[in-house]
């Protein structure tokens, strides 16, 4: 069952288009990549779905979600869908909490927003919420400054999946941690979407992070789409030169040390 | 005699709370030793150590033989000339204020005079600056640039023509690709292989990824909460004897690596 | 995107033309006028005449020509406020950047001065130590001075501590840059957009304290032709002669706004903000 159908969206800035005509679909419970450099246009994408743009951008085409075209909702129902159905994930997770409220607050007023529930209720609410990205329940009462960059980011999960949404979108959740954080971050999310059931729209540069768990995969180059398809089919019989020299770029650690030797790098990610 | 000699080496900011205890490594030269760890584990702070930078609270830095520890800031200078660095964040090691040209011939022309060079032609300010370009795979036109007007790559790249300008003896690589996405990290870390190469350079190159320290360097040592848990040569990282921690970060990266089940 | 250009641009013209205009008035006051009329020179059958040819502006109580004395006040007022503003900058400047710089007791010791100060309206601490000092204009470029280097101090050692931390001042000490080479090369550069900024509205501010200062008669005294005192004097003819009054006005009114025009001018060029979106 189809969740989210992009339908030939195109973002511009003033004339300049940032994506043309991006298409795609994500059925219900799917985790679906989105895969490009810096300044492909994936970014972009993801805000316009999340109608996040910044206000000198305009998004074209259609992105519905269970039938009703997002792009065309009114403030109060797209808060309510924010609220409810679809929650985000950023890269710059000390951006996404205020520095001088306890992490609990930002639960707690996430909470009272979008519930009607009672102090105490919220409060329990929040401590399973974190318990479950493997936190302390005393990170409650925590300032963001008092955590590291991996239990930032752990926060941010717990509350995006607060409200047991149906679509995440994360736009390269782990891109500020380092690699080993990020990884660990990664399968906790893999985790919590197998618990969930949620559809997971999953942006990142790198292809590393998306082997293991991602079902679909969509290549962007330049705004445009250049390859898209299931995980196994890209990965094993990628079409596009772009999606091999990504492949190239991220070979398995036994092939490590190929990985600077010659040009011929077509056995390095035969293991 | 090693390049680099690292004894028993100790630092905390707070008392009590120790950054870096009881590090012991050698390297040697056109060596590259790779130091990986995570955010947090000292990694950092030991790479500020070595280019004297911070103070030790123990041990003893040997350049070549040479403690450094007790040198005051006009007795090191000298040896700033081989202590070079290559940082994380190429946004930040350009002055925003200064043209490339600028910042890329700062150490030139600091020690220019007194050093002879065996691999770049010693020349005027102009001629050195289209060397090192030509070393970097850039083009001379982006000398009249600001940072700015420059990609993370190519930031990067000046950095590291800045860091080898004066033929170094070792350079420190401080995470110098975490911050660019994974197919500048590759070109990146092809020209700092072909450089060591090329100018007979040692490396010590700290990174949280394994692939690239993998990738780049000979041996391998092994961070947590400050200390050296595991070290080996890099055909040994697949190695039984492995330290736990060591295991759980090469099934961490392994299991992630692109390649063919079948 | 485009109505900032145009504010920018209309911006410019504003400052352009206002220094064209003094730049005029201040070429004529030295080939013209001064030739014709001794500023100070009274002559009582000439008092409180209407414009001329003879005076373009006409006379004061003492027959004195107005528009020369307009025309030297200018090199007076703003010729003492610009002469504060570089002294109170040469002061303030290098005090922040050492105290930014060095951290640890001197900043703390410096900081807690320009504390002290700050704590105090200027025109409370400039009457106060203008007092204390006695009347005149040097006490009072004194006093303006005491007052005004500590904004710069703080501007400069803000910067300072901000940029310190960077990686490329670390850089710059591993290519083995003395700390005075750094601060020259690489901190200087930072803080000449926001000193000139700040000097620039300050300008203004420095020339309304003179003039209301030697209004008070605590700065110039007469018959120095400075526009404070000018209007000062010219107070017991405000009903019979209010141009004795407008003339003066009108020339603080005028510079005042050409420093923030200036000033406002240089904050569009050195935005920060505006550097990285293009």
């Amino acid at each position: 069952m189809t969740l989210l159908s992009v339908q030939n969206l195109t973002v511009q800035a003033g004339e300049a288009p940032l994506v043309s005509n991006i298409s795609f679909d994500v059925q219900k419970g799917e985790w679906l990549a989105i895969i490009g450099q810096s300044g492909s246009g994936k970014s972009v994408t993801a805000s316009a779905i999340g109608r996040l743009l910044a206000p000198n951008l305009k998004a074209q085409g259609k992105a519905l979600y269970n039938g009703k075209d997002i792009l065309q909702l009114g403030a109060k129902e797209m808060r309510r869908l924010r609220g409810t159905s679809i929650s985000y994930i950023f890269q710059d997770y000390q951006g996404s909490f205020t520095p001088f409220h306890t992490i609990g607050r930002h639960f707690d007023e996430f909470l009272k927003a979008h519930f009607k529930l009672s102090k105490a209720r919220r409060r329990e609410m929040a401590e399973q919420a974190l318990e479950s990205v493997g936190l302390q329940p005393e990170m409650y009462t925590r300032y963001p400054f008092q955590l590291s960059g991996g239990q930032l980011q752990r926060s941010s999960i717990a509350l995006a999946l607060l409200t047991k949404p149906d679509l995440v979108i994360a736009d390269e959740p782990t891109a500020a941690l380092d690699s080993i954080s990020a990884f660990k971050v990664l399968r906790l999310l893999a985790d919590l979407q197998q618990e969930t059931g949620c559809a997971m729209l999953f942006i990142t540069h790198d292809l590393r992070h998306v082997r293991k768990h991602a079902d679909q995969i969509i290549v962007i180059k330049e705004g445009a789409v250049v390859e898209k398809g299931d995980k196994q089919s890209v990965l094993d019989q990628p079409q596009h030169p772009y999606t091999r020299a990504l492949m190239e770029a991220s070979p398995s650690l036994s092939a490590a040390s190929q990985l600077l030797k010659g040009d011929d790098t077509a056995c390095l990610y035969c293991n | 005699m090693p390049l680099l000699q690292l004894n028993n080496v100790q630092k905390s900011y707070q008392p009590g709370i120790p950054v870096l205890k009881d590090i012991n490594f050698t390297l040697g030269r056109k060596e590259c030793v790779g130091i990986v760890g995570e955010s947090g584990c000292g990694k950092s702070t030991l790479a500020r150590c070595i280019l004297q930078l911070e103070r030790l609270d123990q041990g003893e830095i040997l350049f070549e033989g040479t403690p450094l520890q007790d040198k005051g800031e006009r007795e090191i200078r000298p040896y700033r000339r081989h202590l070079q660095t290559v940082m994380q964040n190429p946004a930040s090691s350009l002055n925003p204020k200064l043209k490339i040209r600028h910042s890329l011939m700062e150490p030139f022309r600091q020690y220019g005079a007194q050093v002879s060079l065996t691999h770049f032609r010693h020349g005027t300010e102009e001629s050195m600056a289209r060397q090192l370009m030509e070393a970097v795979e850039l083009s001379p036109d982006l000398l009249s640039r600001y940072p700015h007007e420059l990609s993370g790559g190519q930031k990067q790249r000046i950095s590291i023509a800045r860091a080898i300008s004066l033929e170094p003896a070792l350079v420190v690589l401080d995470e110098p690709t975490s911050s660019l996405d994974v197919l500048t990290q590759m070109s990146i870390l092809k020209l700092l292989d072909h450089l060591r190469d090329a100018l007979d350079l040692s490396y010590l190159f700290i990174s949280h990824d394994l692939l690239a320290i993998q990738a780049l360097s000979q041996k391998i040592l092994v961070m947590k909460e400050g200390q050296i848990v595991d070290r080996f040569d890099k055909e040994g990282l697949f190695a039984d004897e492995r330290h736990p921690y060591t295991q759980q970060l090469v099934s961490l990266f392994d299991r992630t690596g692109v390649h063919h089940e079948s | 995107m485009k109505s900032g250009l145009t504010i920018n641009k209309t911006c410019a013209t504003k400052v352009f033309l206002s220094t064209f205009l003094i730049l005029i008035a201040s070429i004529a006051a030295y080939t013209f006028l001064i030739l014709k009329h001794d500023p100070s020179f009274v002559d009582l059958n000439e008092r409180l005449l209407p414009m001329s040819w003879q005076h373009p502006f006409g006379t004061d109580h003492l027959g004195r020509d107005m528009l020369t004395r307009i025309l030297l006040g200018f090199q007076l007022t703003v010729g003492y406020g610009f002469l504060a503003l570089l002294l109170a900058v040469a002061i303030g400047v290098p005090m922040g950047v050492i105290a930014g710089f060095k951290g640890g007791l001197i900043d703390r010791l410096l900081m807690r001065v320009a504390d002290a100060f700050l704590a105090f309206p200027d025109t409370v601490v400039a009457i106060v130590l203008s007092g204390l000092l006695g009347a005149g204009i040097e006490n009072l470029l004194l006093a303006i001075i005491l007052v005004k280097w500590v904004n710069y101090a703080r501007l400069a050692r803000s910067t300072v501590v901000t940029e310190r931390q960077k990686d490329y001042i670390t850089m710059a000490k591993i290519n083995g840059l003395s700390e005075w080479r750094i601060m020259l090369k690489h901190l200087f550069p930072h803080l000449i957009g926001h000193i000139l900024v700040l000097a620039s509205l300050d300008l203004g501010k420095i020339i309304l304290l003179i003039s209301s200062l030697s209004y008070i008669g605590l700065g110039a005294q007469p018959p120095a032709p400075e526009w404070g005192a000018m209007l000062n004097e010219a107070r017991p003819y405000f009903q019979t002669v209010p141009a004795l009054m407008i003339y003066p006005g009108l020339a603080i009114v005028t510079v005042v706004l050409f420093s923030n025009l200036l000033g406002d001018y240089l904050r569009d060029k050195f935005d920060v903000k505006k550097e990285v979106a293009e």
